[in-house]
């Protein structure tokens, strides 16, 4: 279809799909390297002998008689019980999107909708908070939750989780809200509605792309969090990556860095299979808003 | 019956006085329209009616009930919005249906409603299509049927043709004007476009920031307007307004001596349409060099400048001349009307 004017010079082109491929290869290595260094054991991928062990995997061969071996993802789920932080960090994820999203989409859409001027500076307040780093305010936890037995309890850490992540979600819903014209709720008033009926019944159906954006936001700091996690869980009560960080932390035994590796690795998995199914969602919510037309 | 009374209703924000002490009852299954330019307040008074906006003072009335207080959905109205507000979500036939459905009405006859209302805007074609599918006249035309569908007492309509190119306009205004007459409501219809409030309405209200202007037949509007605003406003084109002096009931201005004016000495503002003068050979009341030609097709355009203003009238077809060629005009005296020259009020009859 493209017009011999609209064509790139070969060179061009070739020159175009190489940077290409060079920067999804170097995006993609880190990863790469950690998923195939995961089946080894430590001594190849950390071999200070020659960085090429960790490819081949001499070491791992002459040990477990094959060159990769699953002992990294035994030791670290069923040795050190990695699924219980697995199912820790399920929980946390899912009450920290559900409760984010529910007064996200509340807020965002009232602050959307409201003619006063205080909306402006409480977004404001909002983007100071959400600006501050998380360890700011866990330090100011500590004491409290302390005196009060709170300490440790992931009910905790989901609620502190969940007031870092508001702002976020706010202004995040906030602006998805602002895309969608007034006319449409004043439409569904007219036609009928309540205003809560008008927002559940017309808003929130065109808000999806938005909602779900949003929430994989919101589920990603959860997921991907390290400050108030770590500072908060009592041992037993640890997600995947305080639980990763205590494998790390541990090496004058051998074997518990690939623990870590190989947990890191099954950690990775499911933000995959995430991203992908809701990818299509998340594009449409990041470049065009909710609506068009 | 829904007879709308609208009792001194004013609208502020702050210090900004949105609609100023709207007094006016609108009779059952009239066709009303509020005609003004961008924000004088039409809109808003509008949105008053239909309860999208509170008013800072006054009762609003329909059918003899007060609804100042009543939320939109329970005032009995339907409204068409300028951008549509088409639901993007639902096809063509759930938004027709919407309405329906969150009224709670017995779900068995909605099909038949739907399609009754679709068949009157002719989408029958185009129900299982989404908004986004739609041409524009296709998307108003569902946003009309949205609103006919329930048969409401009330219709309001905030300037449903003007996202439209001008041909679909004008086909669109005879749907519009033949729905109403089928449907018998009681419609107000909010326009910046005189053409439209002529050729739909059975009264006009022309506002001019938040202050009714006039309130009349498209007729008296058109014939008697109230001042200078409503002269310039309503016509294609608008009534040639020149500023000048009564003398002894000569109106004198420049290039200009018009005798057979019935005033007292003074200044004044003389109006009259295009249509009310004629190019003559000489001895015409206005002699003038001739500043542009328009050809209509069906008349041409003769235009001179009077002072700073600029005075059109309307001659034969096959008329022509070259601008900077002196032409003589003759105003019928009968037809002018005379304004204060100060406040721009209408003087006389």
């Amino acid at each position: 279809m493209a017009s011999k004017a609209q064509q790139a010079p070969a060179y061009l082109r070739i020159v175009t799909v190489a940077f290409v491929v060079l920067w999804l290869l170097v995006a993609a290595f880190p990863f790469l390297w950690t998923l195939w260094g995961s089946f080894k054991v430590e001594l190849d991928f950390f071999s200070k002998a020659d960085w090429m062990n960790a490819l081949t995997g001499p070491r791992t061969l002459a040990e477990k008689g094959s060159p990769f071996t699953t002992d990294g993802y035994y030791g670290a789920w069923v040795q050190e019980e990695f699924w219980r932080s697995a199912i820790n960090t399920t929980l946390v994820c899912f009450f920290v999107v559900c409760t984010s999203l529910t007064i996200g989409t509340l807020g965002g859409y009232a602050l959307s909708r409201s003619g006063y001027r205080y909306t402006f500076w409480l977004l404001i307040t909002a983007l100071i908070f959400r600006a501050m780093p998380p360890i700011t305010l866990v330090s100011g936890y500590l004491l409290p939750f302390f005196e009060w037995n709170l300490w440790g309890h992931l009910a905790t850490t989901i609620i502190v989780l969940v007031a870092i992540n508001q702002p976020f979600t706010l202004w995040m819903l906030y602006s998805f809200f602002q895309k969608i014209p007034k006319e449409l709720d004043e439409s569904a008033k007219v036609d009928g509605c309540t205003q809560f009926k008008a927002f559940r019944h017309v808003i929130i159906p065109v808000m999806w792309p938005g909602v779900i954006t949003t929430g994989l936001f919101s589920f990603l700091l959860a997921y991907n969090d390290f400050a108030v996690t770590a500072m908060l869980l009592s041992k037993e009560n640890q997600t995947m990556v305080p639980k990763i960080a205590s494998f790390l932390g541990t090496t004058q035994t051998e074997g518990n860095v690939m623990f870590a590796v190989a947990a890191v690795v099954s950690a990775t998995v499911p933000l995959f299979i995430l991203v992908m199914f809701f990818q299509r969602q998340i594009v449409s919510g990041l470049t065009q808003g909710a609506v068009k037309g | 019956m829904a007879e709308i009374q609208l009792r001194n209703i004013s609208k502020r924000w702050g210090s900004f006085v949105g609609v100023n002490n709207f007094d006016l009852t609108i009779a059952d299954k009239e066709f009303l329209v509020l005609l003004g330019p961008s924000g004088c307040g039409k809109t808003t008074t509008m949105r008053m009616i239909a309860g999208l906006e509170d008013t800072t003072e006054g009762d609003i009335l329909i059918g003899g009930k007060r609804v100042n207080d009543l939320e939109p959905k329970d005032r009995d109205i339907a409204m068409v919005f300028q951008s549509y507000a088409l639901y993007p979500n639902m096809n063509v036939y759930e938004n027709i249906r919407f309405p329906l459905k969150v009224r709670g009405t017995d779900p068995s006859t909605h099909k038949e409603r739907v399609l009754q209302a679709a068949e009157r805007v002719e989408l029958l074609d185009f129900l299982d299509r989404k908004p986004a599918e739609l041409s524009g006249g296709q998307r108003q035309r569902v946003a009309l049927a949205r609103a006919i569908v329930r048969k409401p007492k009330v219709f309001l309509m905030d300037e449903p043709l003007s996202n439209l190119d001008a041909k679909l306009r004008v086909s669109t205004r005879a749907q519009i004007k033949n729905l109403s007459h089928d449907l018998a409501a009681t419609t107000i219809y909010v326009t910046h476009d005189q053409i439209e409030a002529m050729t739909l309405a059975d009264r006009v209200v022309v506002m001019k920031k938040g202050v009714v202007q006039q309130v009349g037949s498209p007729t008296e509007i058109y014939d008697t307007p109230a001042n200078t605003f409503v002269a310039s406003f309503i016509g294609n084109p608008a009534m040639n307004l020149v500023d000048g002096v009564i003398e002894g009931g000569v109106f004198k201005a420049q290039n200009s001596v018009i005798p057979g004016l019935d005033a007292p000495d003074g200044p004044v503002t003389l109006g009259f349409r295009a249509e009310d003068a004629n190019v003559v050979e000489s001895g015409g009341e206005i002699n003038a060099p001739i500043y542009t030609m328009e050809l209509l097709g069906d008349a041409t355009m003769v235009s001179v400048r009077i002072g700073g203003a600029l005075v059109a009238v309307k001659a034969d077809k096959n008329y022509r001349a070259e601008i900077g060629d002196q032409v003589s005009l003759h105003v019928h005296t009968d037809h002018c009307h005379l304004f204060d020259a100060t406040t721009g009020e209408r003087m006389g009859p």
